[in-house]
């Protein structure tokens, strides 16, 4: 369902993340613990593209959500300038060639007519565009980011009416039914500044659910929130997994991570130091980083 | 006292009252329109100079929206208009349009900065919320920013208007009367003076005229405000 391939973030000389291979299949929960700083929150953005990534790929289904990364397609490299030269002038065989560009990044800004219309063509038929692809992968933030100047129940219905996803009547029952489930039905004509913490993180998740999203991202959903709200988002999360929902979730709630997760992530400094199941992470971590972590944590 | 009998005097005689009166509708009119194109022009400014933080394209355009700031901001709006009327828009018959021009082009300058500060001042986390169910960056910005935007912008965009208002009195510096207009309240009471000898009772009839019209735009936006902010009470 989401695939990362190879991965990195720079801002400015700053390395976020580096080299990051991630599959998310089908109803999988992924959780992604790591301490604060270790690129976490940056690579669940740069899953929809709210950071823009700096090299590597991720794909949506069959669809690339970012630019092509050369150096991820041999059949793309051996149209470039430098592969010839290599082939050439250094009689370097094809595989050689291929691994010498990858591992030290030989492709230039210019690699001739061939190689721009290989990338273009490559892009051309895979990628599909952000706007349209963010339909279906809902998100959470930290802070909610409800919209402030709407009421809960435009909030809702907002995007997929403005999308022409469904008629007005349609989301407006939608949002009415999953409220009622929330039990915050009552709060439809309030506006954001009128909810508690929880509520308004628990809405936000119905907003991004009334999308009928194939993937929810959730960044520390519960991070913001006070101790006595954490259980009630944390509960309609639980109920999501059992529903069958694919999950990608940063979070700092341990025993929440062990419970729905079919997978563990620990970062640290940009990359993936460790996966495995809940109970592989949390009862015998490998890596010492890992171990140090969750002596902290736990 | 001769202050009161002056006063009387002038909004007894229709004559000396329909100055008054004259230049209390010049001065309302040659404000309105003129922070129309203010608010027209300052709201394009600001919509570009946003705009052109992330698309290359805009960026031209955006570096002429910061000369014009930077210029208009930078020079005193008497020069502004000695400029306009007397070299650019040296015309015979348009003195007026071109003082109106002038203020309508000051006011926009400093309009663009308090709407560019406006949609700035907006949390980050709006237009991630809207661009991550999928809006595109136009419908956000029309749909969740900018309703947001113009709330936090209302007070200053009033404060503006108040400006403008009384800068309009210095029109009488590039001449007595503009065509056969008297321009501004000012510009009558200069012209009151003449008939009755003195300056004290025409000038604090004029401030007195001034001082209600701005207490009365400030009750108007005080109302629109409490309107616009039903959303965070509720």
């Amino acid at each position: 369902m989401i695939e990362i391939k190879n991965l990195t973030k720079k801002f400015d000389d700053k390395e976020i993340l580096s080299g990051i291979n991630l599959t998310v299949k089908q109803g999988e929960k992924v959780v992604i613990i790591g301490s604060s700083g270790s690129g976490k929150s940056t690579l669940l953005r740069c899953i929809n593209q709210l950071e823009i990534p700096t090299s590597g790929e991720v794909w949506f289904g069959n669809y690339l959500l970012t630019d092509v990364d050369p150096y991820l397609h041999e059949e793309i490299i051996k149209t470039s300038k430098t592969f010839q030269k290599l082939i050439n002038k250094n009689s370097l065989d094809e595989s050689q060639a291929i691994e010498a560009i990858q591992a030290q990044k030989l492709l230039k800004h210019q690699e001739g007519k061939e190689f721009k219309k290989a990338v273009k063509a490559y892009q051309e038929k895979y990628h599909i565009g952000i706007d349209q692809a963010r339909q279906k992968i809902g998100m959470c933030f930290q802070h909610f980011n409800l919209f402030n100047n709407l009421t809960v129940m435009d909030n809702l219905i907002l995007a997929p009416v403005e999308l022409k996803m469904m008629t007005k009547e349609e989301a407006v029952s939608k949002a009415s039914e999953l409220l009622k489930r929330i039990g915050l039905y009552d709060k439809k004509d309030a506006y954001p500044s009128k909810l508690s913490g929880g509520q308004k993180q628990r809405i936000a998740i119905v907003r991004s659910l009334c999308m009928n999203p194939s993937v929810m991202l959730f960044d520390e959903p519960t991070s913001a929130l006070d101790p006595e709200m954490v259980g009630e988002v944390l509960e309609l999360m639980k109920e999501l997994a059992t529903m069958g929902m694919t999950m990608v979730v940063v979070t700092h709630e341990m025993r929440f991570a062990k419970e729905i997760a079919n997978r563990i992530i620990f970062m640290d400094e940009g990359k993936i130091l460790e996966e495995g199941t809940p109970q592989e992470i949390f009862n015998n971590p490998k890596n010492p980083r890992t171990k140090d972590f969750l002596s902290k944590v736990l | 006292m001769n202050l009161f009998k002056d006063i009387y005097k002038i909004l007894a005689t229709p004559e000396l009252r329909n100055y008054l009166l004259e230049g209390f509708k010049n001065t309302l009119a040659v404000t309105l329109i003129a922070a129309g194109i203010g608010l027209v022009l300052g709201f394009t400014v600001a919509i570009v100079k946003i705009f052109a933080m992330d698309n290359r394209k805009l960026k031209p355009f955006a570096v002429i929206g910061n000369i014009y700031t930077t210029v208009i901001r930078g020079t005193p709006i008497t020069l502004q208009l000695f400029i306009m009327v007397f070299a650019i828009l040296a015309i015979p018959g348009f003195k007026v349009t071109a003082v109106i021009l002038t203020f309508g082009i000051n006011s926009g300058a400093y309009v663009s900065e308090n709407i560019r500060a406006g949609i700035l001042s907006v949390d980050k986390g709006q237009m991630e919320a809207g661009r991550s169910l999928g809006l595109s960056k136009y419908k956000t910005m029309t749909k969740i920013i900018m309703p947001q935007a113009i709330k936090n912008v209302i007070p200053a965009i009033g404060n503006e208007f108040i400006a403008l208002l009384k800068e309009t009195a210095i029109v009488s510096i590039v001449g007595s009367t503009v065509g056969t207009l008297t321009f501004d309240l000012n510009q009558a009471t200069s012209t009151i003076n003449k008939t009755i000898a003195n300056y004290l009772a025409p000038a604090v009839l004029a401030a007195g005229l001034y001082l209600g019209i701005v207490y009365g735009i400030t009750l108007l936006i005080k109302k629109f405000e409490k309107r616009l902010r039903a959303s965070d009470r509720n």
